[in-house]
């Protein structure tokens, strides 16, 4: 056992099909996750989080590179390294026949818990996720929510030392969603470790110790999120509507994003007041607010994350 | 870290759990249980129409029949759960193994269709009046042609990527093998010419063992030493091979 839960070097993936040129999903991945931590990959469709993730949990082979979790290689040994592992898969769906506990209890069961345990386990996790009151409907009669919510409950039951989460609160509401993100900070303090994949910038950033940005099948960046908050240049963002076209003017002040209709000027604490003082004298309407992974993902990757 | 998870993912681990899942999963199908007689039914009705003496011989096809339509089921169940619930990866990124998952899926799908089955035996003992013998020869065979049947049907169910062409080669697939051959009707009454060719084919095969037994056709030795050996090499050879694709599959290319 080694101190790392995965470590990938240079891992790519090339995907080839018939008659279609080759794809690169990954190219040249390297990353570390620590015990006990939680870390998102960050990126837009199609950048290669879930690849990273279906190779991470065996169910993918990779082209090269190495991949290795609690110290087995994932590529040579998968049948070494699925015992520590749980996986909610993307867009994934309970058995629409069974009831949220009898899903989770079975699952449990096919992984090699004792009744007593699986069952005490059960209905802990139904409780988390607020599944109590639907537990003994079946799947096909819950919401698109609750049946997300089920998937959870049977992954986060189990409690393996390495659980993947490929985007896991999708049509979640916002309640569930927190509900979710708890779960996992208390599964991390009793030793799991979470790797999950997620464009919702909020979830990344309220959830995860380190986050790392995919890019077209890259690291592009790495860090905690203040670390990568702190990379676009200071910590206030200044709105300033009706400035489109006045970016010569800001500049002095730090990185201008000019979206068309409105500014948007990445400036410090320090010179606040004399960018306020310029843009009342040029009669702009201020809104000033703190820089969010948003910003530190555009300037990373250039685009906005939801856009495809 | 919690360890009382962390099992090693042996050959077959979590096989009972598995099977006790899909019991679950399939248990709740209800019409799907009464429909699945559908077929058998129809053609007794026709063969009791046209020959009642033949009923006895159709009864015990209608037995292999069964057995080897539950493969269509079982590539429509692990079909469904690959493509459209994508849960495969769920079961499969743990320690339960490959194997218990194929194995676990067919046994599950066995045991909650074999309900009707049992009543079909039921009428056939009526009907025949066959020796304990025969009943065993035919318990036997049963077992052989799901076995194959579940192993094909898993391995089929690993190429597609629609439930929709699913569909329409399932239902081609096993009406061919089980529809058209001697199954339901005296190997006898088959084009002489093709004999050997059915006799190769898992449900008339059967067939043809179990009508010989109970004196309903004219078989020789070595046509009985074809079906006999084809069976067995063919559930030995598509049932290891399954097992391999099962454990092949787990991970994409």
């Amino acid at each position: 056992m080694t101190g790392e839960a995965l470590r990938s070097e240079q891992l790519r993936k090339v995907y080839t099909t018939r008659g279609s040129p080759p794809v690169e999903a990954l190219a040249g991945v390297s990353m570390e996750v620590r015990r006990g931590e939680r870390v998102a990959l960050l990126g837009r469709n199609g950048a290669g989080k879930t690849t990273f993730l279906r190779i991470a949990s065996t169910l993918l082979r990779p082209t090269s590179g190495t991949i290795e979790v609690f110290g087995h290689d994932v590529a040579r040994t998968p049948e070494r390294v699925r015992p520590y592992i749980a996986v909610v898969p993307q867009e994934g769906k309970p058995f629409f026949h069974l009831t949220p506990r009898e899903q989770v209890y079975t699952y449990l069961l096919a992984r090699g818990l004792s009744r007593e345990t699986a069952k005490s386990r059960t209905e802990e996790a139904l409780g988390r996720m607020g599944l109590a009151d639907f537990a003994d409907r079946l799947a096909i009669t819950l919401s698109g929510g609750q049946r997300q919510r089920t998937m959870v409950a049977t992954v986060i039951a189990t409690e393996a030392p390495l659980l993947f989460l490929d985007e896991p609160t999708i049509g979640m509401d916002p309640f569930a969603r927190r509900a979710v993100w708890d779960t996992f900070r208390t599964l991390t303090t009793r030793g799991s470790t979470i790797l999950l994949t997620t464009h919702y910038l909020d979830e990344a950033e309220a959830l995860s110790h380190r986050l790392y940005i995919i890019e077209g099948g890259r690291v592009l960046q790495s860090g905690t999120a203040e670390q990568l908050k702190r990379s676009v240049g200071g910590t206030l963002k200044v709105a300033l509507a009706g400035a489109a076209g006045m970016t010569e003017s800001f500049e002095s002040f730090g990185s201008v994003i000019d979206d068309g209709e409105h500014l948007s000027v990445i400036v410090s604490p320090e010179r606040l007041s004399e960018l306020m003082e310029l843009a009342l004298r040029a009669k702009v309407s201020v809104t000033v607010g703190p820089v969010t992974l948003e910003e530190a993902f555009l300037r990373v990757v250039g685009r906005s994350i939801n856009e495809d | 870290m919690r360890t009382e998870s962390v099992a090693s993912s042996r050959p077959f681990y979590g096989f009972r759990a598995f099977l006790w899942t899909e019991v679950l999963v399939q248990a709740h199908e209800n019409l799907a249980m009464a429909t699945s007689m559908v077929v058998q039914g129809v053609l007794l009705v026709f063969v009791w129409i046209l020959d009642p003496a033949l009923i006895g011989v159709a009864l015990l096809g209608a037995i292999l029949f069964s057995m080897f339509a539950m493969g269509q089921r079982v590539l429509n169940e692990a079909a469904y759960i690959r493509i459209d619930h994508k849960a495969t990866d769920l079961y499969l990124a743990g320690p339960l193994s490959p194997e218990a998952y194929f194995l676990g899926m067919s046994t599950g799908i066995l045991i909650v269709y074999l309900t009707p089955v049992v009543l079909l035996g039921v009428l056939a003992v009526e009907v025949v009046h066959f020796s304990l013998a025969v009943g065993a020869l035919l318990l036997v065979l049963s077992a052989i042609v799901w076995l194959i049947s579940a192993s094909i049907g898993y391995v089929f169910s690993t190429f597609f990527r629609d439930n929709r062409a699913i569909w329409a080669y399932a239902s081609l697939f096993f009406n061919i093998f089980g529809v058209l051959p001697p199954v339901f009707y005296p190997f006898d009454k088959f084009p002489e010419g093709l004999r050997s060719v059915v006799l190769l084919m898992p449900p008339s095969a059967a067939a043809a063992i179990v009508q010989h037994a109970i004196g309903a056709t004219t078989i020789s030795s070595g046509q009985l030493m074809l079906a006999a050996t084809g069976l067995g090499v063919e559930v030995c050879a598509i049932f290891l091979f399954a097992i391999y694709w099962a454990r092949r599959t787990v991970r994409e290319s």
